[in-house]
């Protein structure tokens, strides 16, 4: 222990040139000869400067600390910080999708008022006017004119459908209030096209969203849901896009939001730039991350790519409202997704999984 | 206050000697002269105060070094190299905070730092690294340790300060901790 401790201190002084010509040769030969000595030294040396480096930035560091005590932080930036006006920042970070979607804007309202033709499609149509119906419900004639054409297609055939995703491994679908209303039985369709029987489980009509489970005994567990939910809210330009079921496989719809808020300023929603078609309500809205940011609930009659998303927060309210324990391996909130980083088909690929078709009967 | 900061940014001249000689008023003049510059630019990129004094006290280490290794050329105007530091190392941030970093602000010309920027990452971790042993090494290591390599007390010092019965004491002491602080760092 002893000779360890003066092998260190003659080390120290070796590396500090602070041996007299005698020890040094001394040293020397010793360092030569002995490779462990040698690699002591090594280290030794690198540590010191270590040490030394570290000394000299915690010094300064110090000297740093000192200097800026002296200066006013908060005087400085009320003078030099942006501009505190939110409007005008927003306006300032996003001239250009404000500007998109502001002329979009003007075009949707003047398509709506140029064209009442009523050529409406076959089939899944109904969808979309029990949608626009239950939009008049909620929101004060809007578009009230389009209710008598939604009395009028409520009488056409009984079957229809919309879209749902996952939000646990064990069953859980969350999909819109407005698609299921009214239902006398509800089934659910993956991807493969095999089919399960569910049950409503929660209904929330104010905000339009409802969760169903499944009943069938056939159905297997999902795995860990793949998305996360977004607990803040997308900004205007966002890109997005949804998976939805217009048809009978599921398609792909891309786009942007356009609008913080929906249908005559209905802040429980976003409008989007997406064109979707009658069935996919209830399809998930996703950023580019893999976050769900919202529910696509309907679109603007007469335009092409105004639709409405329902707010992720909205979605977090619904899953809050349901015994915790029910779901199993619930989808997170406000976690990284482990979609992000992933290229647009990757997340797609992994994502078509939990999203399914709802096929309504009544 | 802040007029009479900004009537007070010392020459470029003025800051290299006073770096070169360590004189703590140069750093003060440096310090004071230029953290308005680089407030704004923080703030008006999605940072606050705290971060712009981070990235501020980060970006003058990296002048130090440069100044102190002999490499800084009056060519390049201080104040353009300082804000070209900062907001290289206000990008890495934000990118690593995963923020969008392709609509960023600027109030300055930008000059290319990443070699500077790159060494002084390496430095920065070997910082790290013995900050990280050091909280490591508990008490008294560590004040023994700081007070004879950074603050340059002797032996002799050190045994009065600690009350040890004689030197050889003390020496036994350090040597313990230098031991287990060495293994400390060398294993991070």
């Amino acid at each position: 222990m002893n000779n360890d401790i003066q092998l260190e201190s003659i080390i120290e002084d070796y590396l500090n040139g602070r041996l007299n010509p005698a020890e040094l040769a001394a040293f020397e030969q010793l360092r030569s000869n002995d490779p462990v000595v040698d690699h002591k030294v090594v280290a030794h040396n690198f540590f010191l400067e270590s040490m030394q480096k570290y000394a000299e930035t915690s010094i300064l560091k110090a000297q740093m600390d000192n200097a800026h005590i002296e200066i006013d932080v908060y005087e400085i930036s009320a003078k030099v910080k942006p501009h505190s006006s939110k409007v005008v920042r927003i306006w300032r970070n996003n001239k250009s999708a404000i500007a998109i979607a502001a002329s979009f804007l003007i075009m949707a309202s003047a398509v709506l008022l140029s064209s009442y033709s009523l050529n409406k499609q076959e089939g899944n149509l109904q969808l979309l006017d029990r949608k626009v119906s239950q939009l008049n419900q909620s929101q004060n004639n809007i578009i009230r004119v389009i209710t008598n054409d939604a009395q009028k297609a409520n009488r056409a055939p009984a079957k229809f459908g919309g879209t749902g995703f996952a939000i646990s491994s064990n069953g859980f679908i969350l999909t819109n209030y407005h698609v299921i209303k009214g239902a006398d039985s509800l089934y659910i369709q993956n991807n493969k096209g095999v089919s399960y029987k569910v049950k409503k489980f929660y209904m929330d009509p104010v905000n339009d969203i409802a969760i169903l489970k499944v009943t069938d005994l056939s159905f297997v567990s999902l795995g860990a849901v793949p998305y996360s939910i977004k607990k803040t809210n997308a900004g205007i330009g966002e890109a997005v896009y949804t998976l939805g079921y217009p048809k009978d496989d599921v398609v792909l719809g891309d786009g942007y939001v356009s609008s913080k808020t929906g249908i005559n300023g209905d802040t429980l929603a976003y409008q989007i730039a997406i064109p979707v078609n009658p069935g996919n309500s209830g399809g998930p809205l996703l950023d580019n991350n893999g976050n769900i940011v919202g529910v696509i609930n309907g679109k603007e009659d007469k335009t092409d790519g105004a639709a409405f998303a329902v707010k992720s927060r909205y979605i977090i309210e619904a899953l809050n409202a349901i015994p915790q324990d029910s779901l199993s391996k619930r989808v997170g909130y406000g976690k990284k997704s482990i979609l992000q980083g992933l290229k647009r088909n990757q997340q797609v690929e992994k994502i078509q999984d939990y999203v399914f078709m709802i096929k309504v009967y009544n | 206050m802040s007029i009479k900061l900004s009537s007070s940014i010392p020459t470029d001249r003025e800051v290299v000697l006073g770096i070169l000689n360590n004189s703590e008023e140069a750093l003060n003049k440096l310090y004071l002269g230029y953290f308005p510059m680089v407030l704004q630019f923080i703030l008006n990129n999605s940072g606050d105060e705290a971060d712009a004094k981070d990235v501020y006290q980060e970006a003058i280490i990296v002048l130090y070094d440069k100044i102190k290794s002999g490499k800084f050329e009056l060519s390049s105007k201080l104040k353009t190299y300082l804000y070209s530091v900062s907001r290289r190392i206000w990008l890495k941030k934000l990118a690593q905070q995963s923020k969008k970093t392709n609509n960023i602000a600027d109030f300055e010309d930008v000059l290319a730092v990443d070699e500077d920027f790159e060494r002084h990452e390496e430095k920065d971790q070997q910082f790290d690294q013995m900050k990280k042993a050091l909280d490591n090494l508990g008490e008294p290591c560590k004040t023994i340790i700081q007070d004879f390599y950074i603050h340059n007390l002797s032996m002799q010092d050190i045994c009065e300060k600690f009350g040890y019965t004689n030197t050889d004491n003390a020496k036994t002491q350090k040597y313990k901790c230098l031991q287990r602080l060495k293994k400390l760092f060398f294993q991070l």
